[in-house]
């Protein structure tokens, strides 16, 4: 932890205060962007509201944060409401110091298996290797990826519990680099209570700790289990009702809230034929869960950072109820992945995507609601192309990591008679 | 002043206790007796407004509850079948004005409304809500209304503001209420006919002769009501009255009646005279209020009898009509009752609004947040308790933690950030597709003040299929519903709870008036899809999935291998030329080798 590391936390926490105090806080907080049914401050208020008055929240169809949050939550909202805002940019501080953290020691552990392998290496590749600098560099990229994201930040200062689920994530991609597998499963199951998608995270968490033998994957996967049922349990526990199940993973599972975010379900969901409805939630779930959980997998089974950063890129896209806030974080841990970057060739493209759909969807929004020039499509237009513009990000991320992993065994330029050979995916 | 309003509260929301005096008054010379009454007031602002009322009073014992004479079968049916004591049902079009016309005899609001009390001894919620239903689609078909989409979706049990009226007060725990609204509902001559066909006389002779549809559709407000209520002895069960009361409340504009001057009589409201009574009926009567507005009308033919009635200090004068004195003596011919007015240019009156009376609006902008607003003013010189309840629509979400009274004094035009405390809640959070929002709160509204409550909504994006034909017309909020408890009979014209005959209301002064009134029906344009391109939507989406399978399936299962980088020229023409010509000698070559 160098100086550098102190000053851009405090220029992240004031940039965080600023806006907070300014009148695009209470405007974020309702932006379909940023707020899911999940994650916004207003239906937090609404649940601490309800318990108040001793009405049961998951009743209604307003309030789906899990139970265990909602009470711990209730305690301050009720108590200290004005230092809330101050709150959630600690917790964004401290997931972008977690952040951090897993940076260096990412780094280092990277150095240390460098040194182990790098007789296999091929001559020109240090460019592709880990080095010393990296290990502030890339830890500081991270750091400054997470701070001072437009994303991160105004998923904070518009106080959704975007914040709480980047922090538990953090905590858990942290524990992993640091071999805590009891926190890490513990923590997971907490988060899968609340999220449901988080528990593909299961994967690289057993390939981490496992090290390949089956016995122990499944004792992991047992202690997984186990901890989301007594998760589950606590939780029941809080509300003396197992009425949270169904407000919190069967209102993600069945998708019963169509309004408008960055996803692909809303407008699918909007305009499905009745009857092909369940088949198409399954196959969207799936899709957003277990379908690449196998092949990246099997195929990364050496980096399970890498497979987490994935796993956490295609939940953030493929979510029920993704928001910016979800994607911020996963852009803050593509800096890992530095020595990559080479290999990525849509740099610019994802870029423009990103700039000009999320530019678009705001207007497009506002002409649909509120000056209704526009309809749905041209929202739901934006936010299609936002989504590939992240698909194409994370397919470029996984294809560069492959063709470093070969170019580092076999050199960058390969010769086939004198002449350079192109890389081919077959 | 927190006892005082304890005290007030709980006043308001005692049960009815009722019950016992009135079975013993009953008589029990005749089993069924039918009564027909319609009571003429003008209005502020040259407006007549005319109310009928049919009430049919029957004292059946148990066993026979079939064997009806003048009320219809129907009603006893449902009333065993369905175990309803009371059942109260409203099909409406226009808007009452309180400010300018007071209250109205019978309480209605905008397009349909229905609620019963259900009370049985093994009843429990979950048969009750299937009962319900079951009314509803009954009374669909009774009356031809769409109450059939009264289901478990837009139905609430209240819990403060509905008393039962005519129930033998005794376990609370077997008593079940459910009420719903259908704002939407057009009322027409299609309800009308079948309105008409439950009286004993049906439509051919007797007051409802004059409940022509091509002049009652034409008002400004009408109201039909169906009304039944029961009372069993508490100590003999089989010991039972049926009473049903059906009313038609109407409003005339006789500026729309007649361009050049403001007089009216019976003939000009509904097309024709009156020809007669209903032989069944044991009376048929005609009121007509002769003070206030009806003070600057001269009547002909004078009525026979003058009433006066004081209620809550407040005197009302009418003259009756007895049609049946009208009509002695043999000869075929049609009575008619002439308003006059005041020849020249009439003053305008001056109209005092009555003490309690609520408005209700739409704050906000856009199509995904908003506010409701109810202001609800007291113009009474002491503080008035207030219920109010609300059923949101599962379509709009409510808020219960923005929800704020705020207060002012009548004279002011902005409401300052004093605001109320709420002393009663009850509320039950709705549900999508499922279940609808219930609030009830009750305040104490100071003297000569308004209270404006907000509670903030957010709109929800359908399913294209759950979007009405025309989707842009918007969705209904059906309207509050707020009762309270008048010290003063001002405007009051209810009639009191144990009577059911217009003259029961005469001198029928009580400690409080108990008031229900229904605010405006609110319209809400939801955020509406593209109902025209599902397919598109659907092929969309599903690339989008397929761009991301694409690649990860590839990264996944195939091999890196290294290729020859072929000198492909970058032009795209060249590239052709190339393409055509390694074709060419690739053919050429496999040619030679054979």
């Amino acid at each position: 932890m160098n100086s550098n590391y102190y000053k851009l936390l405090l220029l992240g926490g004031a940039v965080r205060l600023y806006f907070s105090q300014t009148s695009l806080a209470p405007l974020i907080g309702n932006r379909v962007e940023f707020a899911t049914p999940l994650n916004s401050f207003k239906r937090l208020q609404e649940g601490v509201f309800l318990l108040q008055q001793g009405v049961d929240p998951y009743r209604g169809d307003l309030v789906h944060e899990s139970p265990l949050l909602l009470k711990a939550l209730s305690g301050i909202l009720i108590n200290y409401a004005q230092v809330l805002p101050l709150l959630y940019i600690l917790l964004d501080l401290c997931t972008a110091t977690l952040l951090y953290l897993l940076g260096i020691t990412f780094v280092k552990q990277k150095l240390q298996q460098q040194k182990g392998e790098c007789e296999d290496y091929a001559k020109d590749t240090e460019e592709l290797q880990y080095n010393d600098e990296d290990k502030s560099h890339i830890a500081e990229l991270v750091l400054l990826a997470y701070l001072f994201n437009p994303l991160t930040i105004m998923s904070c200062i518009g106080l959704t519990s975007t914040v709480l689920s980047n922090l538990l994530l953090a905590l858990i991609l942290y524990s992993m680099v640091k071999r805590q597998l009891l926190i890490c499963t513990v923590l997971l199951a907490f988060e899968t209570v609340r999220n449901l998608y988080p528990f593909v995270l299961i994967a690289p968490l057993i390939l981490l700790f496992a090290r390949r033998s089956v016995p122990m994957g499944i004792a992991i996967f047992m202690i997984f289990v186990t901890s989301c049922f007594a998760v589950a349990g606590a939780n029941f526990l809080v509300m003396n009702s197992w009425n949270y199940l169904d407000g919190t993973l069967g209102f993600i599972f069945f998708f019963r809230d169509l309004q408008p975010n960055i996803g692909l379900f809303w407008y699918f969901f909007t305009e499905m034929f009745e009857h092909f409805r369940t088949m198409f939630l399954i196959t969207f779930q799936l899709n957003a869960t277990v379908l690449y959980l196998v092949p990246l997998s099997l195929k990364l089974r050496k980096e399970p950072l890498l497979l987490a950063t994935v796993l956490i890129a295609l939940m953030a896209v493929f979510r029920a109820y993704p928001s910016l806030g979800d994607v911020g974080f996963y852009l803050a841990l593509l800096p890992l992945w530095r020595r990559c970057w080479k290999f990525m060739a849509h740099g610019f493209v994802v870029f423009t995507f990103f700039l000009i759909t999320l530019s678009m969807m705001g207007a497009f929004w506002h002409l649909w609601i509120y000056a209704g020039s526009a309809n749905a499509n041209f929202y739901f237009g934006a936010t299609l192309a936002f989504s590939t513009g992240q698909i194409f990000l994370i397919t470029d991320l996984l294809f560069a990591h492959v063709k470093r992993e070969f170019c580092l065994y076999n050199g960058q330029k390969i010769m086939i008679n004198g002449e350079e050979a192109r890389i081919l995916l077959e | 002043m927190i006892a005082e309003l304890a005290l007030t509260l709980l006043l308001l929301l005692s049960p009815l206790a009722l019950g016992q005096t009135q079975i013993h008054q009953f008589q029990y010379q005749t089993d069924e007796q039918f009564h027909e009454e319609l009571v003429v007031r003008p209005l502020a602002s040259d407006h007549v407004n005319t109310y009928f009322q049919f009430t049919t009073r029957w004292h059946g014992v148990h066993k026979n509850l079939y064997h009806t004479q003048l009320t219809p079968r129907v009603i006893a049916e449902i009333l065993q079948t369905y175990d309803v004591k009371e059942l109260h049902i409203g099909l409406t079009q226009g808007l009452w004005r309180y400010e300018t016309w007071g209250y109205p005899i019978v309480e209605a609001t905008g397009g349909a409304e229905l609620w019963a009390w259900f009370s049985s001894p093994n009843l429990t919620d979950d048969s009750v809500n299937k009962q319900w239903m079951r009314l509803a689609n009954v009374f669909s078909g009774i009356l031809c209304a769409s109450l059939n989409f009264v289901d478990n979706t837009n139905s609430i049990a209240p819990k403060h503001i509905f008393r039962p009226q005519f129930m033998a007060s005794g376990n609370r725990s077997h008593q079940f209420v459910r009420y719903a609204t259908l704002p939407r509902e057009i009322v027409c001559t299609e309800n009308l006919t079948p309105w008409k066909k439950l009286l004993p006389c049906g439509s051919a002779s007797g007051l409802a002769t004059l409940l022509n549809s091509g002049y009652i559709h034409n008002t400004k407000y009408h109201s039909l009501g169906v009304k039944v209520r029961t009372l069993c002895d508490s100590d003999d069960p089989s010991n039972c009255l049926v009473e049903l009361t059906q009313t038609a409340n109407l409003v005339y504009d006789l500026k729309l009646l007649e361009q050049s001057n403001t007089d009216f009589s019976l003939r000009r409201l509904f097309g024709m005279g009156l020809n007669g009574y209903c032989e069944m009926a044991s009376s048929s009567k005609i009121y007509v209020q002769l003070n206030e507005q009806g003070e600057r009308f001269q009547l002909t033919p004078t009525p026979l009898e003058e009433v006066l009635s004081t209620v809550g200090g407040h005197n009302v004068l009418f003259g009756v009509y007895d049609i049946q004195q009208q009509f002695e003596g043999p000869g075929a011919r049609l009575f008619n009752i002439a308003w006059i007015g005041p020849k020249g240019n009439s003053k305008r009156e001056h109209t005092s609004p009555p003490p309690l009376y609520a408005h209700r609006y739409l704050l906000g902008n856009g199509q995904k947040h908003g506010r409701i607003a109810t202001e609800v003013t007291n113009t009474h010189y002491e503080p008035l308790p207030v219920v109010l309840m609300e059923l949101v629509p599962w379509y709009v979400h409510a808020y219960l933690h923005t929800l704020r009274i705020s207060s002012k004094p009548q004279h002011l035009h902005e409401y300052t950030s004093n605001e109320l405390k709420f002393s009663l809640l009850h509320y039950a959070p709705g549900k999508q597709r499922e279940l609808p929002t219930h609030l009830e709160i009750g305040f104490m509204l100071p003297a000569r003040s308004s209270a404006l409550i907000t509670i903030e909504v957010d709109y929800l994006l359908l399913k294209w299929l759950e979007y009405p034909p025309d989707a842009n017309h918007g969705h209904y909020i059906g309207s509050a519903v707020i009762g309270s408890q008048l010290p003063i009979g001002r405007n009051y014209t209810a009639l009191p709870l144990e009577g059911y005959l217009f003259q029961d209301s005469f001198n029928a002064s009580q400690t409080a008036y108990t008031l229900t009134l229904r605010t405006e029906a609110l319209i809400v344009s939801l955020p509406t899809p593209d109902f025209s391109m599902p397919y598109n939507v659907i092929c969309l989406a599903c690339t989008v999935v397929a761009l991301a399978f694409g690649p990860i399936h590839s990264v996944a299962t195939k091999l890196i291998i290294v290729e020859r980088q072929t000198t492909i020229p970058r032009n795209l023409l060249r590239k052709v030329v190339h393409k055509l010509t390694t074709r060419f000698s690739q053919a050429i070559h496999q040619y030679c080798c054979q």
